[in-house]
């Protein structure tokens, strides 16, 4: 009886991890393979093609030249200017007396409590077109005709607007993060680098980023686990929803070919190939991390 | 380190107002928008033309935003108290008790916090489906709690180890049972671990939004970051109804953020420095 208390214990949460995790992602890649549409759902009868689901979806220039690009280009940027802005914003945290520190986390957690959605609903009041502030404020000064610029149209500034997104809703967890990681470097490091004539540049490559170097890998893994899957920050902006295919990530492709196509064989192999490319990222990260651990 | 020459106090000036700017811009815009009666042509204007309380009537009133806000905050609550108590269990179980498949278990709940759960999308769709859970509250709840578990069980599982076995013992040797020592000893000691899992399950359950707009086909049944949605029209957006929405959404968790702010900190900090 003893040894079964613990199971005992477990079950209700392995159970819904099993019920709710693990089959469907059993389901999604059985999915994956069968052409799946209305009427399978409705008779609920399998109709498997192999990997017909997987051929039309790398052989179609689309996801070459459209949607890969656009999740790539746009995680990228997105952890890139995540981590830095975050970095900086915790380095300054540390330079900062009390009163303005308190001030400046309690900001940055109001920015962090925002959610995605109505963020990104602000962020399209702010650059609409017609009413927004940038076109507003940029009309006055002359610099742009509001009836004639639309940025959500353009794929470039598009993007750029989901990364000031994204970057605003992500970089706070960064910060307060690495803030409380500067603090467990001991006090007589960087004195001691002062001594010997290092200036802050150095001090920051040669002590600071050595030493936390693990809570960096893990903001940075987060961060890009997070910013790859983006999906309501990209489908709630205007034409985000496939009304403007050049703007597609494979997330929003994913939910687009199921649930607007009805094609839920196709979408299912998107977001499979989406699971695979985090997979290995994640695992591409800790190898390299694992790597370093073993030389120091 | 302590050097403050007017260069280096004219510098910090400067980050903290650019920090400042950049993070509070879109709550101030979006809270001045809400209230401002001329949102919907307000351009730059820094201030808002006047402050008025319609926007805000408008969306409870005619948009029927009370009633998402009600099934948000029943989501909400229904995660938090579910995963709550399961993960308790769970933690009481890998971190009291030695059993075989004990790591095992532990990184398997590690690993299926990293399946991206917008691919899951489609297949617990049809699953929902199959159920007749679709369109209800429940199904929704059931979602999130599968999606707060993990992180709950981990973070638990912590505070549960941390409770000193001696204290246990003594409430045995006082003639308890396991049930009643668990209720009188280990709950409250663990209860500050409880309210922070609480707290992200309910931001979990509050904020999300692909599942919610994709099981809820009723409208009567949206949640708040659904319903949000039926402001935008084709066209033209009543800017300052989706803006006071917008408010009402955020207040609750800008509230608790701010709240819990310090907890939240250490927390994060020990969870990834260890």
């Amino acid at each position: 009886m003893r040894a079964l208390r613990p199971w005992l214990l477990l079950a209700p949460a392995l159970g819904v991890l099993a019920v709710l995790l693990f089959w469907p992602l059993v389901r999604v890649v059985s999915l994956s393979f069968q052409e799946y549409g209305l009427r399978q759902i409705n008779t609920g009868e399998s109709n498997y093609t192999g990997l017909d689901n997987y051929r039309e979806i790398l052989g179609d220039s689309f996801l070459w030249t459209t949607v890969l690009p656009n999740t790539v280009l746009f995680a990228v940027s997105c952890v890139v200017l995540t981590v830095v802005v975050g970095t900086l914003v915790a380095l300054l945290l540390q330079r900062l007396g009390k009163t303005w520190r308190v001030i400046c986390s309690t900001v940055i957690m109001m920015a962090w409590a925002m959610p995605a959605v109505t963020g990104t609903y602000v962020w399209i009041w702010i650059f609409d077109p017609l009413n927004g502030v940038v076109s507003g404020g940029l009309d006055a000064v002359g610099a742009i005709e509001p009836r004639e610029t639309n940025w959500f149209t353009d794929r470039w500034s598009f993007y750029a607007i989901a990364t000031l997104n994204v970057v605003h809703h992500g970089f706070p967890f960064v910060a307060v993060t690495l803030y409380a990681a500067l603090l467990t470097i001991p006090r007589e490091l960087p004195e001691a680098a002062l001594m010997d004539g290092a200036n802050a540049w150095q001090r920051f490559w040669r002590i600071t980023v050595p030493t936390i170097r693990p809570v960096f890998a893990v903001v940075t893994i987060l961060s890009t686990i997070w910013d790859f899957k983006v999906f309501a920050q990209i489908y709630l902006m205007p034409g985000g929803s496939g009304a403007n295919p050049d703007v597609l990530n494979l997330g929003v492709w994913s939910y687009i070919q199921s649930f607007s196509r009805n094609e839920y064989g196709m979408g299912s192999a998107i977001a499979v190939l989406l699971t695979l490319l985090l997979l290995a990222i994640t695992v591409g990260y800790v190898k390299a991390l694992a790597r370093e651990g073993d030389q120091l | 380190m302590t050097r403050t020459g007017p260069w280096r106090r004219l510098g910090l000036g400067a980050a903290v107002a650019a920090l400042l700017a950049f993070t509070l811009f879109p709550v101030y815009w979006m809270v001045s928008s809400a209230f401002d009666p001329g949102a919907d042509h307000r351009g730059a204007a820094v201030l808002p033309e006047g402050l008025t309380l319609d926007h805000f009537r408008y969306v409870l009133d005619t948009g029927e935003f009370g009633r998402y806000l009600t099934n948000s905050a029943l989501v909400g609550l229904g995660t938090v108290l579910l995963s709550g108590l399961l993960a308790l269990f769970a933690a009481v179980a890998v971190a009291r008790f030695r059993f075989r498949m004990r790591t095992k278990v532990l990184v398997m709940v590690l690993v299926v916090q990293m399946v991206p759960l917008e691919a899951l999308v489609i297949p617990l769709f049809l699953q929902m489906r199959d159920l007749r859970l679709l369109n209800s509250l429940l199904g929704l709840t059931i979602v999130y709690l599968a999606f707060s578990l993990p992180f709950a069980i981990w973070t638990l599982r912590g505070f549960v180890a941390a409770v000193p076995q001696e204290l246990e013992e003594a409430a045995y040797l006082d003639g308890c049972g396991w049930w009643r020592m668990f209720r009188s000893v280990l709950l409250p000691l663990v209860a500050p671990g409880l309210v922070a899992t609480s707290v992200f399950a309910f931001i979990v359950a509050w904020n999300e939004f692909v599942f919610a707009f994709v099981f809820m086909q009723d409208d009567a049944k949206y949640t708040a970051a659904v319903g949000l949605h039926r402001f935008f029209g084709q066209y033209s957006t009543d800017w300052g109804a989706v803006m006071a929405g917008s408010t009402l959404i955020t207040l609750p968790v800008l509230i608790f953020f701010v709240a819990v702010q310090r907890r939240l900190a250490a927390g994060l900090a020990a969870g990834a420095i260890r």
